[in-house]
């Protein structure tokens, strides 16, 4: 099971105490959790405080996880909580003016706009990946790695002539634009809750 | 292309340079933090009862503009769960909590607080401080430092489980 699965299916495996399935759920949300704590312009150590508190509440949260396609929308707000609940222990974790003692306000209006759509499209992204057929989500990540992997060897990996890379791309991508996970974020001003 | 480009006005290309973003902040999220992650399983209890959250100085409206700084800093943290007719104060000054349970009276030293602490993003091990609670209800845990914890109030023939939260 890893994060390719269905997220209820993985939500189910959790709950049965599958570790594979928790992993694959960590897998695919712990960019998000550390994505929005960087939006709160939260240090490294305070991120990795708030990432294992959403994890830890996760855990306790599982069992009465009715629905799994809550699953996102909760971790995100989780998130964003936690991470106001933190400045607000920690104090000023970036440099203010002196003058301006509006610190929760001040966060507040650095986490709304394009940051918070950008951030959504990414994880959007990376859900439509976890939606292709294997064939396809490894084609695609090896014409991403960095370094780039030549179309020899890509060939090789996969198995498929040289030629066909490019109308399989081609193919991969507009299978991408179809993906559910891209489909329900169609709106780019959208924010899921 | 700008952030808000609907997908299918994005040419192959670019969709693939999205892509190669959404790809490189999943490889940017450091090892410790997602080891972390995957170890808060091992957290997983079935049937405990847990405690809510109901209520921490640290989201007080305001209490960030009061002091000018942290909260913290100028006047302890406190913080308060309950479950059915258990609560469980908490007050957080630098490293030192005090609390206070509040229930079925506890007799003498048969309740204990446990504050327990997951396995550390930065790979420590995760641990347990025990203390005993008196005649009163009151405890006190010293050298507890910032980070992820929560309670555990056990006595006899009941117990009372926080949820985690970072101090």
């Amino acid at each position: 099971m890893d994060a390719s699965y269905p997220l209820p299916d993985l939500v189910a495996a959790a709950q049965g105490g599958d570790q594979d399935a928790w992993d694959a759920i960590v897998e695919r949300f712990v960019p998000l959790v550390g994505a929005i704590a960087r939006q709160h312009r939260l240090s490294e150590a305070d991120g990795d405080d708030v990432s294992q508190t959403v994890w830890l509440r996760l855990v306790e949260h599982l069992g009465d996880l009715r629905e799994p396609a809550a699953l996102p929308g909760w971790i995100r707000t989780t998130t964003r909580h936690e991470c106001l609940r933190v400045i607000a222990v920690r104090g000023r974790t970036r440099p203010a003016d002196p003058q301006e003692d509006r610190v929760l306000d001040g966060v507040v209006d650095d986490v709304a706009g394009d940051d918070l759509v950008a951030v959504e499209r990414r994880q959007a992204l990376r859900e439509a990946l976890a939606e292709l057929p294997a064939a396809r989500r490894e084609l695609l990540l090896l014409l991403l790695a960095d370094p780039p992997v030549g179309y020899a060897e890509i060939s090789e990996r996969l198995g498929i002539p040289i030629g066909s890379i490019g109308p399989t791309r081609a193919r991969a991508l507009e299978q991408l634009r179809r993906t559910q996970a891209l489909l329900s974020l169609r709106d780019p001003g959208e924010v899921p809750a | 292309m700008t952030d808000q480009t609907p997908w299918d006005e994005l040419d192959d290309d670019e969709l693939m340079a999205a892509l190669a973003q959404a790809v490189a902040e999943a490889g940017a999220v450091p090892d410790r933090r997602r080891e972390a992650a995957r170890a808060a399983f091992s957290w997983r209890t079935v049937d405990a009862e847990l405690a809510e959250l109901l209520h921490d100085s640290a989201l007080d409206a305001g209490a960030a503009v009061r002091s000018g700084s942290a909260p913290g800093v100028d006047e302890p943290r406190t913080l308060s769960f309950g479950s059915g007719a258990l609560a469980l104060e908490v007050e957080v000054d630098g490293e030192v909590v005090m609390g206070q349970v509040v229930g079925p009276t506890p007799a003498p030293g048969a309740a204990t607080v446990a504050l327990q602490r997951a396995e550390g993003a930065e790979g420590g091990e995760g641990d347990e401080v025990v203390v005993e609670v008196d005649a009163a209800g009151f405890f006190r845990v010293e050298g507890v430092v910032s980070g992820p914890v929560r309670f555990v109030v056990r006595a006899d023939g009941w117990a009372l489980t926080s949820p985690w939260v970072v101090l």
